[in-house]
């Protein structure tokens, strides 16, 4: 700033000084380099350089990934993260569940239910074995449903396992399980992070070690960087296919993106920012795939009801009109908004269900985009102008959303006032606890939450017997009966406009060219597996 | 020399004033109005400066976002200054146990970061305009308190203020009427300086989603909302950059020009 001949001397001094930092600095990282090289080398492994040196002996897979797990134990918490990348590869569970969200055998051959649906009878495959080589036997899956009712295990998996009654162990393959009450959410729930068969030998150090019967188990846990997970030679299914996976977390999605642009990733398992999609366009170095995940990006309204027991919320009673609702239902340009807020990707839903849930129909056009409709909705109902909060989570996909919201709704007379909350701890405490809200903003990422709509003091404050009776039969009955009444609960929730369900997240995956069998969508399992993968 | 940095902070100061009285009577397009046009278009014509990701032209909004960004500067540095200066002379009058007192609580609110104190306010009452503006005022306070007791220890030193005092003047009297007058450039500068930094913190609150509502046009959350699109439309990036430097700058430089101006000893010099 100063231009006069003493402050010239002045500057001269700290350019010099400024130059000597420099040097220093430079010769600082230089020696960062080189201490941390021989520790970061095997730590990011580069898996051109490794095919091309021993192509004949090591396969590796790395896949990109944004959620690191705060633990290896994928029952300790409720955090996806530990099942994304163990839960199938590392651990097993007796049944599973597919690309297309139907139930399959996994260390259960097959499985009974008996006539009052009460009791599941479980035959295990007589080869299953640990990775120790120690078989998988019924008194290893009694163990285990033990240590989820009564260990130190999350509350979510502790609630899924509580319908369970007893267990008995017929003989070392066979296991008969008795619920309290008939349930088919449970035997969705035992394809998940619930129903994790682990080697009861490792149950002490379930949390730094992994003791599953995978086809791949734990090789090094770097936190922070990443999770290798090694090939398990004494697999008693189909081998993997790789003698190494490794999953790489990111924290930010550009440093993501840039690593699969230089080769080093093989996968993005979930790409965070639809508009980047753009720079894997080279169709000979990348594969694109669009599948959809659970998540349904919901403008939730406060119904307004007041179950007894619960504190009532705080919301504008106009919502609490079904034609108010459904006006703000038409006021909205569902498809619009999926192509200004997330670039077009994403699947427009109906209804809290998506197409991998087995009961899933499109719902779509139960309240299509109609403003002019939308007015006279509102005139009819008393309320031509209407000021309402709109509280979006402070997340990106929120609070553009509640942009866009905003400036719709605006156009039928409802005057919405944004305030962004902020995600989790705040949003939690306003919208989910409280129910202080009017119109809000958020993805709901649990699988088949459409049974929320079942519980009327859930933060919608919805309260309709209908579907709290299609709910509760759905999981009473068979697995054909449950996906009828889901689907009619679906169906309800839509017609009485309970929310706008926006769009469903898309399952964003990039892939180099050559790599194959990734699944395409993020089913309900939450799982990221890796056992149909291929790599040319 | 120093004539010409005050100008061009002048001039730049006036700019960013003229845009958010521009946005007042006029905008090309409405600034709020999404999906009205091609969305991430480039510059050209009509919309000089593109359109965002959400089809809305980047020229309304940037015209809008300098309303936010003097809004916010006007209103934190006025609490700042009301709440400073009065101390600042308070401060200087005390005697020296209360002072050194005074000054070492001032010490331990100058160790709290603007930014952390904005977090926590948009924490506890949810972030708005208003918590930013609040946040950033109340962090600038301690600045200006101590300027202020700098400049009246040396002006409560003066024989005129002794005579004063002598001839019964009451407190509050000499403080209006000899004090303030006589430390007003000092004010002035440290006004101009902290409004820069005023801008500058709105900027990275809502860069961060913790100030101005995502329907309010703010230079900083088209900042934050142009990170995503850094590598496939680096433009959008690159206009509200310019206003939040542009805008930082010419208050920074009014208040190094003012400070050079108003300093008869620094005047000496050159």
């Amino acid at each position: 700033m100063a231009k006069s001949e003493p402050p010239i001397g002045a500057t001269r001094r700290a350019r010099r000084t400024i130059g000597a930092a420099v040097a220093a600095m430079a010769l600082a990282l230089t020696a960062c380099t080189g201490g941390g090289a021989p520790t970061t080398t095997p730590a990011a492994p580069d898996p051109g350089a490794t095919a091309t040196q021993q192509p004949a002996e090591t396969r590796t897979l790395v896949v990109g990934a944004t959620a690191e797990p705060a633990t290896l134990d994928p029952t300790a918490t409720d955090a996806a993260a530990g099942t994304q990348a163990l839960l199938y590869n590392v651990f097993e569970t007796l049944v599973r569940i597919d690309a297309e969200g139907h139930l399959k055998p996994l260390l259960a051959q097959a499985w009974d239910v008996s006539e009052d649906r009460l009791t599941y009878t479980f035959k295990l495959s007589p080869n299953a074995r640990f990775s120790d080589g120690t078989p998988v036997t019924a008194e290893a899956v009694a163990a285990n449903i033990d240590r989820i009712q009564n260990g130190t295990t999350a509350p979510k998996l502790k609630k899924a396992m509580s319908v369970v009654a007893a267990t008995a162990v017929v003989d070392p393959t066979t296991i008969d399980i008795t619920l309290t009450r008939p349930s088919v959410t449970w035997l969705f729930d035992m394809a998940g992070a619930a129903g994790i068969v682990m080697n009861p030998a490792g149950f002490a150090a379930a949390n730094s070690e992994t003791a599953g019967s995978g086809p791949l188990t734990l090789g090094r846990w770097l936190p922070g960087d990443s999770i290798v997970l090694e090939k398990n030679a004494q697999y008693w299914g189909t081998p993997a296919r790789f003698d190494e996976v490794t999953f790489r977390y990111f924290k930010d999605p550009n440093a993501m993106n840039a690593s699969m642009l230089s080769g080093q990733l093989d996968i993005i398992s979930n790409l965070q920012a639809p508009e980047t999609l753009a720079q894997f366009s080279d169709t000979s170095r990348f594969t694109v795939i669009e599948g959809s995940t659970d998540a349904e990006v919901t403008l939730s309204i406060n119904n307004g009801a007041t179950p007894e027991g619960v504190t009532p919320g705080t919301g504008n009673e106009a919502l609490k009109d079904v034609r108010v609702r459904k006006a703000i239902t038409m006021a909205i340009d569902r498809q619009a908004l999926l192509d200004t807020v997330w670039f077009g990707k994403g699947t427009l839903i109906g209804s809290m269900s998506v197409p991998t849930d087995v009961w899933y129909e499109d719902l779509t056009g139960t309240h299509p985009y109609n403003p002019e409709e939308a007015k006279r909705l509102l005139a009819e109902a008393g309320h031509p102008q209407l000021t309402l909060r709109l509280q979006p989570a402070a997340l990106p996909y929120a609070s553009k959303a509640a942009q866009f919201v905003a400036s719709q709704l605006g156009a039928v007379g409802i005057t919405a006032q944004v305030e962004e909350l902020q995600f989790p701890a705040r949003w939690v405490d306003t919208v989910l606890q409280k129910a202080d809200y009017d119109l809000s903003i958020v993805a709901h990422v649990e699988p088949r939450d459409v049974v929320t709509y079942a519980n009327p003091a859930y933060y919608w404050r919805y309260d309709n017997p209908a579907v709290q009776e299609a709910v509760a039969r759905a999981d009473a009955g068979t697995v054909a009966e449950y996906e009828a009444e889901m689907r009619t609960a679906s169906r309800l929730i839509a017609e009485d406009a309970a929310a706008v369900w926006l769009f469903a997240l898309p399952n964003l995956v990039v892939t180099k060219t050559g790599v194959t069998g990734v699944p395409e969508n993020a089913n309900s399992s939450l799982a990221f597996d890796v056992t149909t993968i291929a790599k040319a | 020399m120093k004539r010409a940095e005050l100008w061009i902070g002048l001039v730049l100061v006036a700019g960013v004033v003229a845009l958010a009285l521009l946005s007042f009577v006029w905008t090309p397009f409405n600034p709020t109005g999404v999906g009205s046009a091609p969305r991430l278009a480039p510059p050209g014509w009509p919309h000089v400066l593109g359109t965002d990701h959400m089809g809305i032209d980047t020229f309304s909004r940037i015209l809008v976002g300098a309303r936010s960004a003097l809004y916010v500067g006007i209103i934190a540095v006025g609490i700042a200054a009301l709440v400073g200066v009065p101390l600042g002379i308070l401060a200087a009058w005390l005697p020296r146990w209360g002072a050194e007192g005074m000054m070492r609580a001032v010490d331990v609110a100058y160790a709290f970061p603007a930014l952390l104190l904005a977090i926590l306010l948009a924490g506890v009452f949810g972030a708005s305009t208003e918590t930013a503006m609040l946040a950033i005022g109340i962090a600038t306070i301690p600045a200006f308190i101590r300027v202020t007791r700098a400049g009246a220890l040396s002006v409560l030193a003066s024989d005129y203020v002794l005579a004063a005092r002598a001839s019964g003047t009451p407190v509050p009297v000499i403080a209006v009427r000899h004090v303030l007058p006589n430390i007003a450039h000092l004010v002035g500068v440290q006004a101009s300086v902290s409004f820069a930094m005023a801008i500058l913190a709105e900027a990275a609150l809502s860069y961060l989603g913790l100030g101005t509502p995502p329907t309010v046009p703010s230079w900083g959350r088209m900042l934050g909302d142009a990170q995503t699109y850094l590598f496939s439309h680096p433009g959008q990036a690159v206009w509200p950059g310019l206003a939040i430097a542009g805008a930082v700058l010419g208050f920074n430089l009014v208040g190094d020009g003012l400070r050079d101006f108003l300093d008869p000893k620094l005047q000496e010099v050159s």
